[in-house]
């Protein structure tokens, strides 16, 4: 029995779950009814709820002022964790997400494939250049995960406010003053301090009808909007690292997008290569000699959205969709009823 | 006059695709769908059935060209058995094509029921398809369409094939809904003799309308160079 049970436990372990703040746009109306999901799992596909007594902080935090979020805020919904809350007035906008350690047990064979599979390449080889591939681990795991939101037009310096996160990404500049195609530097902050020669993995969902910027040359794909990352999206795969019941033998990368490395003051820069859903990870894991664990890894996220500038002359055309989709209903309207009218007159007159 | 004024204009907007403000996905749908359950499925089905303006033109063309109500019924059910088969089939199995290709697809089939309703085969001295297996090979096309549009919600992994069903469900309401009057209409118009004139007007619309959709999702397909 027990030889069955070590192999699917170690299956449950190979792989980890991300935590990401998601939303179907980040783009929202000051004072509006809005729901934030809390995704546990990849990206695209969330694995199971956060309980909310794992959670040792959930803010929003807008125009100078944090609020709390109270636990009748959250439901639950496919594995997805909703957070229901009614938009503030107009400004750059955090919502963060952090949650309480948890230890997990592995053995040697599961750890060293659960740090190739999530990109923690450097204790990898940390492990492998010191002949420890064969110990095995209990690590102490915390996820800290924010999004940056835009509601209405006006820009607040909101972003910038550090939400006192073990570990956190921090941009340099607002999300929403860059455009697709320009760049943007993000810092990453561990106990209030920069951390440096840090991995960060950063990757984006596509817009439909969005924009693609590749070496400064503009490109329209339409819906079918293409990058070179399609193998990246992971619907139906299953992974599990905590609570999932769900485990198979796929292997599994979560390290697809842009590989970036921290300077010497915790800073990546990362290129808006397309309109979308933009999102870093990064899993900050060190050797402890706290009691009973062999390592402990804090885990952070940051997602916003980046949309393509209007003022180039080069970008009126998704204008001209977004025309081309409004006008038939209207146009529709008097042109059916009238075409139908004169048909039928000429029709009956002719008769 | 020889026809109702009133019965004019009901007709028209009926047959009108302005009533259709919404047949791709929304953001309000997507949060009904998400807050709802399965009768949100069912919501959303009746209501891209009824807002679905292509699917209600063929099928309005092609009970113009029947005679009876044994008929009608014989024809929708075929027509709703095909577009069963490709809407539960096809999101059930993942596969789907690009929405604005599939539309065009169907805006095709209301060009070709208003060219048969107005003898377009007969003039070409070409004899016309059997209707009845037609009609079950656009309602798998049809259907397609709804596989299409239901595959571009975030639908879940929870109650999946129940979800599917419940918007098949909602999706046969939907067009219980808008048939009833259109039937209706049509029925209580061949009694008068503007029949001819309503007959003609509408499927030179159908021919017209289907020609437009098609060239108007080509043109979203291929997009602006």
């Amino acid at each position: 029995m027990k030889n069955k049970v070590i192999p699917l436990l170690c299956f449950f372990l190979l792989c980890s779950h991300d935590m990401y703040v998601k939303m179907d746009t980040f783009f929202l109306e000051p004072n509006k009814k809005s729901v934030i999901d809390l995704y546990n799992g990849t990206f695209e596909k969330s694995e199971n709820n956060i309980d909310r007594n794992r959670m040792l902080d959930a803010s929003l935090l807008g125009n100078g002022t944090r609020y709390s979020i109270s636990d009748d805020q959250w439901t639950e919904k496919d594995s997805i964790t909703k957070l229901h809350f009614t938009t503030g007035s107009a400004g750059t906008w955090v919502a963060g997400v952090s949650t309480k350690p948890r230890n997990i047990e592995m053995d040697a064979d599961a750890f060293n494939k659960y740090l190739k599979h999530d990109g923690v390449l450097d204790m990898l080889e940390y492990r492998r250049s010191n002949n420890l591939l064969k110990e095995d681990a209990v690590e102490k795991y915390s996820k800290h995960v924010k999004a940056i939101f835009q509601v209405g037009d006006k820009k607040t310096n909101d972003w910038s406010t550090a939400l006192g996160y073990p570990i956190e990404f921090i941009p340099k500049s607002n999300p929403y003053e860059v455009n697709t195609g320009d760049t943007l530097q993000v810092q990453l902050i561990k106990d209030d301090k920069p951390l440096a020669n840090q991995l960060v993995y950063a990757d984006y969902k596509p817009a439909k009808d969005g924009h693609t910027h590749t070496n400064q040359e503009h490109t329209h794909n339409n819906e079918n909007h293409s990058h070179d990352k399609a193998s990246h999206f992971h619907d139906g795969k299953t992974h599990s690292h905590d609570d999932s019941t769900n485990a198979n033998n796929e292997e599994h990368m979560h390290t697809s997008g842009q590989t970036l490395r921290t300077d010497d003051k915790g800073i990546v820069t990362l290129k808006l290569t397309a309109d979308g859903i933009w999102y870093l990870r990064t899993i900050n894991l060190v050797t402890t000699e706290e009691a009973g664990l062999t390592h402990e890894s804090n885990w952070a996220t940051l997602t916003f959205e980046v949309r393509h500038s209007h003022d180039d002359n080069d970008h009126a055309h998704t204008d001209k969709h977004e025309q081309a989709d409004e006008m038939p209903s209207y146009f529709y309207w008097i042109g059916s009823i009238l075409l139908i009218i004169i048909l039928f007159f000429w029709f009956n007159h002719k008769k | 006059m020889k026809f109702k004024t009133s019965q004019l204009i009901v007709t028209t907007l009926l047959l009108c695709p302005a009533l259709v403000l919404a047949h791709g996905v929304s953001n309000a749908d997507q949060e009904i769908l998400n807050n709802g359950g399965l009768f949100s499925y069912i919501y959303v089905g009746a209501k891209h059935m009824l807002t679905g303006y292509d699917h209600l033109l063929f099928l309005t063309g092609v009970i113009f060209y029947l005679n009876g109500f044994k008929d009608i019924i014989t024809f929708i059910s075929i027509f709703t058995i095909g577009h069963c088969i490709t809407l539960i089939g096809a999101t059930y199995l993942g596969v789907k094509a690009d929405e604005h290709l599939i539309d065009a697809v169907i805006a095709l089939s209301v060009f070709y029921k208003g060219f048969e309703n107005l003898g377009g085969f007969k003039k070409l001295q070409i004899k016309s398809p059997n209707l009845l297996f037609m009609v079950f090979i656009f309602g798998l096309i049809h259907g397609f369409g709804l596989s299409t549009r239901l595959q571009s919600f975030d639908v879940g992994t929870n109650q999946f094939l129940a979800k599917i069903i419940s918007f098949n469900i909602g999706v046969e309401l939907g067009q219980i809904i808008a048939l009833i009057p259109i039937v209706i209409i049509i029925t209580q118009w061949k009694k008068r003799k503007s029949f001819e004139a309503f007959y003609k007007s509408a499927n030179t619309y159908l021919i017209i309308a289907g020609i437009g959709l098609f060239i108007y999702q080509l043109y979203n397909y291929f997009g602006t160079p």
